[in-house]
């Protein structure tokens, strides 16, 4: 290709970039914008009179109207837990059905993998019934639970063990080793990547899930950061641009680490899901 | 033998038991109990659900009922946003790939992270940042347009809102995935086709379209699914507004279930929904399939 055509790519790419970053910029300045200049008719990018009121009113500990920083707990708390209780759970039962002898798992296989083709509203509203009828709505278990069932991660890691290569688990079973030490200590280290892959795609499906949570808890103090945004919009900070850009840029900061950090994996992951 | 035999397919279940339970109280029950009380007139705060049997479906399809206005309401909603969001969803993520390959090697990361960034975000924080652009008075575009647009109030601009915001979330998952269906093709299928001098146009059409026509139809139909489940952007958005115009089935579901507390028909329509998604979802392998043939 020549270089005035790969010169105009370049020129184009860049000035998509930056329609991509513009909304994230805007926010990020209006969130240093006193009220009135927020819905000023002139368009200053950087705020005339900068302020750190807007963050400093959602985070202050004793507002209780917005406890942002028990949302952002609830938010960070229930998407660590809800992905080490999925990643342990989902590599055990791969490792099982793909390299060990459990029984009926030609028939269980099949079943799990033909739930992926079911879509999520039908399990939402039971999903409700079944925590409520247990009076466990408005809990963290109600936060975590739900995403556990999914079987994207088993079909996922199923996929690797199944091409792990067999000499590594023989060498195990002559030194002696049992199942679970041939897993632990063989199988697990080399699915490292696989694991991490899983890892941040179940994070960030459970932190930025909004529908859920939304319906699963009513107490400010359950909130997630997600749904805490929604409320707030509809609600005391309707009109207040300031404190609704502080507060989603409080909520995207956590989020923005995580995909930065494990963002080939995370590429990797979405190829993986991409590729059934 | 035998006795070791089942002391290690023993061991070796409890690999899987963790998950079988799991999946059961959390995915397999959920959905049979939803099936139960989509046949039962389930009023939330009644202590008593009767079974009715078909009758929620039956009144779905019966044109006088509430329950008919909102679930066909609520699909003719929900199948324009599918419509307006799907081909400029595929479209755009095919350009952005097609773009991003055709940049130097060394500057393809950065612009693929930047075009996925929003993607990572979640949809409240999407929604509440187009609604604070879009904003009629004091929003940036109007600011930028000079023009008090109504785009969150009126139609089509409604529409026009939330596929914009919608593409600016969403873009980047097609675009990776048609990045690496990109990087898949065979090089000399390229070379081949500059021997009979072929240009890039051409080469589009005959060679890099079929070669990814199983993760295209892929594509149209996963972003045919997440536009199905449309819910955030609307919610908070337009508010399923004006009137009810952008009030999507899956907004009608949730206020039959805990507005009007009517699960039964909540359920029945939840069901409903899912098998129209189910279908569309065997098109796209049966499509797939046949390609592979």
């Amino acid at each position: 290709m020549n270089n005035t055509k790969k010169g105009l790519l370049i020129v184009i790419a860049i000035a998509i970039a930056v329609l991509f970053l513009l909304p994230l910029l805007w926010m990020l300045s209006t969130s240093f914008k006193n009220d009135f200049e927020a819905i000023s008719a002139n368009i200053h990018w950087i705020p005339q009179q900068f302020t750190f009121k807007n963050y400093t009113y959602s985070l202050s500990g004793d507002n209780s109207d917005v406890p942002v920083l028990r949302w952002i707990f609830n938010s960070v708390f229930v998407g660590v837990a809800g992905t080490i209780l999925v990643v342990a759970v989902d590599a055990m039962a791969a490792y099982g059905l793909a390299r060990l002898d459990v029984p009926f798992k030609k028939f269980l296989f099949p079943i799990f993998i033909s739930t992926l083709m079911i879509p999520w509203v039908v399990t939402f509203l039971p999903m409700y019934m079944e925590f409520s009828d247990f009076n466990l709505l408005n809990s963290y278990a109600a936060l975590i639970l739900p995403y556990t069932g999914n079987a994207f991660g088993v079909f996922l890691m199923y996929q690797f063990f199944r091409s792990f290569p067999n000499e590594l688990e023989e060498a195990g079973h002559l030194d002696g080793a049992n199942k679970w030490q041939i897993f632990l200590k063989i199988a697990l280290p080399s699915a490292k990547p696989m694991l991490w892959t899983l890892a941040i795609f179940t994070f960030m499906s459970i932190y930025n899930d909004f529908l859920w949570p939304l319906v699963a808890t009513s107490s400010p103090d359950m909130r997630t950061i997600s749904t805490g945004i929604a409320i707030m919009q509809q609600g005391t900070f309707v009109s207040s641009f300031g404190k609704l850009m502080a507060l989603t840029s409080i909520a995207t900061v956590p989020i923005m680490i995580v995909f930065l950090i494990g963002q080939k994996y995370f590429i990797k992951g979405v190829t993986q899901s991409g590729i059934k | 033998m035998k006795k070791k035999h089942w002391k290690s397919q023993f061991t070796s279940s409890l690999f899987v038991l963790p998950y079988l339970f799991l999946f059961v109280v959390f995915l397999l029950v959920p959905i049979l109990y939803g099936i139960w009380i989509s046949f039962h007139n389930w009023d939330l705060l009644a202590a008593n659900h009767k079974f009715v049997g078909l009758q929620n479906y039956v009144d779905i399809f019966t044109s006088s009922t509430n329950i008919h206005k909102k679930f066909f309401q609520g699909m003719w909603s929900t199948i324009q946003f599918v419509i307006y969001s799907v081909p400029l969803l595929v479209i755009l993520g095919l350009l952005f790939a097609l773009l991003v390959n055709a940049l130097p090697k060394r500057i393809q990361g950065l612009f693929r992270t930047i075009y996925f960034l929003p993607y990572a975000i979640s949809v409240s924080v999407v929604a509440v940042i187009w609604l604070w652009i879009l904003d009629t008075n004091s929003g940036l575009l109007n600011l930028l347009l000079h023009k008090p647009i109504p785009w969150l109030t009126e139609l089509p601009y409604a529409w026009v809102a939330l596929v914009l915001a919608t593409i600016w979330w969403t873009i980047g998952f097609n675009m990776i995935i048609f990045i690496n269906a990109l990087n898949d093709v065979p090089e000399d299928m390229y070379e081949a086709a500059s021997l009979d001098g072929a240009n890039s146009w051409q080469k589009l059409i005959h060679i890099t379209l079929p070669a990814i026509k199983p993760i295209l139809i892929f594509v149209v139909i996963t972003s045919t699914i997440a536009s199905f489940n449309v819910y955030g952007q609307p919610f908070l958005m337009t508010r399923g507004g004006p009137g009810v115009a952008t009030k999507v089935l899956l907004m009608n579901i949730v206020d039959t279930a805990f507005q009007d507390r009517q699960l039964g028909s909540a359920s029945a329509m939840a069901i409903l929904m899912s098998l129209i998604m189910i279908i569309i979802s065997i098109i796209q392998f049966k499509a797939t399939n046949l390609k592979k043939e």
